[in-house]
């Protein structure tokens, strides 16, 4: 298995397409923080990073999942069956992670003052909780499931949107409670609220990925 | 594999319907059929690739090893690089590559890249790729496409030898290169169904290889029944393909008579009548002519 995700990840980084998330993330950095981040407001900015970088993080896993050729895929099915899902989504949040780490160095060579360890532990669990959501979404648009890249494409953005929207509005535990984040972040709630948060955050990629895997039974 | 039934959709029609095959240990098959008939969906089926959508396969090797039709060569590895990938994946030993690239006559293109090298090339690749694991199922899709004269001499062998250390072999032959192997099972999938045909012609002739290759005439099949008391020959002077037939082949019967027949067949039937006559059991060798 170890193997096998070595083999994605060496196969996406020496592609072209690892680039491409990076062309999203590194100019929302550059933006998020050119100016440095006030005091007080460590929070907000760390749950307005996980928020903002959950599309990057998707491209990201759709990119890496859909590297490797269709009859590549079935040579590693036949090597590994189930073990080839699993390579594949544990692979992308690899790849997520480092996209996360490069976004928290980022983050906290910005911050004004010291936020506290506590205080960027639940940056790191927002950011976490990101990349899960992404890995979810980027793995639900991939070729085995859409095999249309418009529509792949598209259907990744429009589910970034209705995540947004959806979170939102007053049915925000349909989804990942992405705009909940920022929220408390800004009014100082969310080391209180991050229990359910939590709860929520981790149940919808969770059923995303569910449902990835069984779609995939039919989709090799 | 009982009763299998298999469709890619709900509303696309069923590939294989209620079709029943056994293979055991040390078998050697050729899955026969035309074009679309669904050789390659069975093939995947049995390497474990698609769900079965009713139906059981039960007692599949543990150890798999599939060579698909076309080799994913849009891959940024070189060669090297990427069966050392495949060996850690499969838990065989890397000193083992040098071993298999050497007998599929691979040796020079180690530091190649895999989208530089030539569709002969890359298929050897994903021969490599399916015998480093030592399979105890083998599954090759048309695993003589666009390979050399030495290597597909040398694929046969390979087989063999997979075949005799108790490994499953099912492979889809369009050239007729399995033909040479001794108890040869042979399966035709036509209408859904799968059927057994008649073993092997262990006695092929020798020199019976793929069409295409240089002086493979009509002249030169006459050529290769030499010492064989033909016993008529139909030809029909009309462009397109030839195809010549020699019927009655068994093991051990090399020295009874055969009937060579030729048979002009407008050209995009020719594969079709080809694909049938084999499945019946005849020697097939297909000769292009160009149209007067």
């Amino acid at each position: 298995m170890i193997a096998l995700i070595r083999f994605r990840l060496a196969g996406y980084a020496r592609s072209h397409r690892a680039i491409q998330p990076l062309i999203g993330l590194l100019p929302l950095l550059a933006i998020l923080y050119a100016t440095p981040i006030p005091a007080g407001e460590e929070l907000g900015a760390m749950a307005d990073s996980a928020g903002i970088l959950l599309p990057v993080f998707a491209w990201a896993a759709r990119g890496l999942l859909d590297s490797e050729p269709d009859e590549q895929r079935m040579i590693s099915i036949a090597a590994h069956r189930r073990g080839e899902l699993l390579s594949g989504l544990i692979a992308a949040c690899v790849f997520d992670l480092g996209l996360t780490v490069i976004a928290e160095l980022a983050l906290l060579a910005r911050l004004s003052a010291d936020p506290g360890i506590g205080a960027i532990m639940v940056g790191v669990c927002l950011h976490l909780f990101s990349v899960l959501a992404g890995v979810a979404l980027g793995a639900l648009t991939s070729r085995p499931v859409l095999p249309s890249p418009a529509v792949s494409s598209l259907a990744l953005i429009l589910g970034y949107l209705a995540i947004l929207l959806i979170s939102a509005s007053g049915a925000r535990w349909l989804t990942v409670p992405v705009m909940s984040w920022m929220k408390d972040g800004h009014h100082d709630v969310l080391l209180g609220n991050l229990p359910l948060l939590a709860v929520q955050s981790l149940i919808w990629p969770l059923v995303g990925l569910a449902a990835y895997a069984w779609l995939r039974r039919t989709r090799p | 594999m009982t009763n299998l039934s298999f469709r890619y959709g709900r509303r696309n029609p069923w590939v294989l319907s209620d079709a029943t095959l056994v293979l055991r240990p040390g078998d050697v098959t050729e899955i026969l059929g035309p074009n679309g008939a669904g050789k390659s969906t069975l093939l995947r089926l049995l390497a474990g690739l698609l769900r079965v959508a009713e139906g059981t396969i039960e007692d599949r090797p543990s150890v798999v090893g599939y060579a698909p039709e076309r080799f994913p060569a849009a891959q940024p590895f070189t060669v090297a690089a990427y069966l050392r990938h495949m060996a850690a994946i499969r838990g065989a030993d890397p000193r083992r590559i040098g071993e298999w690239t050497e007998r599929l006559g691979m040796d020079h293109l180690m530091g190649h890249r895999l989208p530089d090298l030539s569709k002969g090339s890359a298929h050897k690749v994903g021969l490599a790729q399916a015998l480093l694991c030592e399979p105890g199922l083998l599954i090759l899709d048309e695993p003589f496409a666009g390979l050399d004269t030495a290597t597909r001499a040398e694929l046969p062998t390979i087989i063999g030898e997979v075949a005799a250390r108790g490994g499953i072999v099912v492979a889809s032959d369009h050239q007729g290169e399995l033909r040479t192997l001794p108890d040869l099972r042979r399966h035709e999938v036509r209408d859904r169904t799968i059927r057994e045909l008649p073993g092997n012609t262990a006695q092929e002739l020798p020199g019976n290889t793929a069409h295409g290759l240089p002086g493979n005439t009509a002249h030169d099949t006459a050529g290769v029944a030499r010492g064989v008391p033909a016993q008529g020959v139909t030809a029909l002077n009309d462009s397109g393909h030839r195809i010549t037939t020699q019927d009655g082949i068994r093991p051990g019967e090399s020295s009874r008579s055969v009937t060579v027949l030729e048979v002009a067949v407008t050209t995009s039937r020719a594969e079709e009548l080809a694909d049938r006559l084999r499945a019946e059991g005849h020697v097939v060798r297909v000769a292009r002519e160009a149209a007067e």
